[in-house]
């Protein structure tokens, strides 16, 4: 869906991306995480065709992004980072505009805008101005509106900047929903709590450059990974549970603090799920298990602690 | 071409503009300051009359001046309107962020500077038709021709198209719409102010060496063929005027300029995802 390869753009005094490189499947969700200036609006911004890079290669959907921007616009969505929207229109008359500008016929055209206004829970609202709409409101029109013409790819810049709990909340589900779809998705955000649940992969990118990447999700097809971390929270015999981990291949304890252990387990993501049954065959008691490993706050930490201040 | 024709942006803008509530306070001010101008130009040309002629008045003089001077202050009037329109319609798509979404469309920078363009235009062009029984009121007094009318509706609608695209140009090119009206301004002051100023001191400079020669040849005028007055300056009785006029000059270089001006918009606009 999207292949970027050694990517560079320069800007007068400062430069937006330094040999960044992306591949995302058709399949994939991904969040795009790094520090403000990293180049993260720069490279969505490349990809929605709306800046043109200095040197390397992008292709979205199997079209240059440079040599075919008109096949590229009609395969992708972009919701930019403070996207604006027309206040003095009718939220019909909005869905319209865009309906046309994608070149949408009849009686396509008329299907879009009605699943848009659906999608939006705005259906029996189509006459109403924009400009009455909430933040949260709006953000739902737009996420409607670059899906008018049916894109494959959405590119989302800070999709849920300033929206409330709730519309955050619904934002999410619909990004899970398009992604169960068939919606390959690119998401830019610092809210990373929100990547965590909804991300099947996160991109990590720092001064223009990749910093590292891997697999948020256990569920997530790809590359196995090649330790699984879990948190346990038990009560009862000790000694029993030390039994069972030194009698579990692979098994490491990392930190020790009284009912809690923090345990490495080498091998796939599976082990966790074998692990925990061999705890709850040896009659231990579980209170609380994740072997989700550490949560990406603790990755973000990890890969950008020392360039925060 | 279809495309041009049935362009989404066209609906768009004049949606919005209709809108907003100068849609109908800019015509009715615009009617006002016309029919006064036709009030008083009637009453001073019958004053006129009676002083030059005692009792006897001639309808033709009131109808030629009237007609003078509604064309006249019709293009002074739209020439100031003209700068509001045009170099604010990219601008505020930039102002508001909604002109990352247009770009990421289907719609080519050429089709949303035609949008912009013929929205602007057709405004004026409500404005012009809307006087239109204003400049027809002359033929009950006679000494007006039905070709003087299309002259000189045909001038103001390509003048003022040539003002609307150098406005495009100054929204395409500037971030904010203050800066781009601004410019639009001094361009059309430059037009009509300096373009007269420099003809003035030409023809000074050459009447010094031919005395009695009844008018400037056209390199003297020259500066003027850029000056959207004057075309019309044909309209005025060649009796009372001594200049023999070049109308064609003007409007061919009215056209260049706009097409120049709408090449560098369309241009800029191609470009713009830079800026946003």
């Amino acid at each position: 869906m999207i292949e970027i390869e050694a990517l560079r753009k320069s800007y007068r005094k400062a430069r937006g991306l330094d040999g960044f490189s992306l591949h995302l499947e058709s399949n994939e969700l991904v969040g795009l995480v790094g520090p403000n200036g990293a180049g993260k609006t720069t490279l969505i911004k490349i990809l929605a065709t709306l800046l043109p890079a200095d040197s390397g290669s992008v292709r979205v959907s199997g079209h240059d992004v440079s040599a075919d921007p008109v096949a590229v616009r009609a395969s992708l969505g972009y919701l930019p980072d403070v996207a604006g929207i027309y206040q003095d229109m009718r939220i019909g008359e909005f869905l319209e505009f865009f309906a046309d500008a994608f070149r949408l016929k009849e009686p396509q055209r008329t299907a879009a805008i009605e699943r848009a206004l659906e999608r939006a829970g705005l259906a029996d609202r189509r006459k109403d101005f924009v400009e009455h709409l909430s933040l949260g409101w709006k953000q739902r029109l737009l996420l409607s509106k670059i899906l008018l013409h049916e894109p494959k790819l959405l590119l989302l810049d800070e999709p849920a900047t300033g929206l409330d709990p709730l519309a955050r909340i619904r934002l999410r589900e619909q990004l899970k929903r398009l992604h169960s779809e068939g919606v390959a998705i690119l998401i830019s955000s610092h809210i990373l709590t929100d990547l965590e649940d909804i991300c099947t992969r996160i991109v990590f990118i720092a001064d223009g450059k990749n910093v590292l990447e891997r697999q948020t999700d256990a569920r997530a097809v790809g590359l196995p990974s090649p330790t699984v971390t879990c948190v346990l929270e038990f009560e009862g015999s000790a000694e029993m549970l030390d039994r069972t981990i030194a009698n579990f291949p692979g098994a490491r304890v990392l930190e020790k603090r009284g009912g809690f252990l923090h345990i490495e387990l080498s091998g796939s993501p599976q082990q966790g799920s074998v692990f925990l049954g061999r705890l709850l065959a040896a009659g231990i008691s579980v209170l609380h298990f994740d072997a989700r490993g550490p949560g990406l706050e603790e990755r973000y930490r990890r890969a950008f602690g020392e360039r925060t201040p | 071409m279809r495309r041009y024709v049935t362009n989404p942006m066209i609906i768009k803008e004049l949606r919005q503009r209709l809108r907003e509530r100068r849609s109908w306070l800019l015509p009715t001010l615009y009617l006002i300051v016309l029919s006064g101008i036709v009030v008083c130009v009637y009453y001073f040309s019958i004053d006129a009359d009676r002083h030059l002629r005692g009792a006897e008045v001639q309808g033709a003089d009131i109808g030629q001046a009237v007609f003078v001077a509604v064309v006249l202050t019709q293009i002074i009037v739209l020439l100031l309107m003209g700068p509001v329109f045009s170099s604010g319609a990219i601008t505020i798509e930039r102002e508001q962020r909604t002109l990352a979404g247009l770009l990421t469309s289907l719609l080519t920078a050429p089709q949303i500077w035609w949008g912009k363009f013929v929205a602007a235009l057709l405004y004026l062009l409500l404005l012009l038709a809307s006087a239109i029984p204003l400049l027809a009121l002359p033929f009950a007094f006679g000494g007006v021709e039905p070709l003087d009318l299309v002259k000189a509706l045909g001038s103001t609608i390509l003048t003022l198209a040539s003002i609307c695209t150098v406005g495009l140009w100054c929204s395409a090119t500037f971030r904010r719409s203050v800066h781009a009206t601004a410019s639009c301004y001094a361009i059309v002051l430059v037009l009509t102010i300096v373009t007269a100023i420099a003809f003035g001191m030409l023809y000074a400079h050459w009447q010094q060496g031919h005395p009695g020669t009844p008018g400037p040849p056209p390199h003297i005028q020259a500066p003027l063929f850029l000056n959207p007055l004057y075309p019309l300056l044909t309209l005025i009785d060649e009796g009372d005027f001594r200049f023999y006029v070049y109308p064609v000059s003007s409007w061919l270089l009215f056209t260049a300029l706009g097409c120049l001006a709408a090449a560098f918009a369309m241009r800029r606009l191609q470009h713009s995802g830079e800026q946003l």
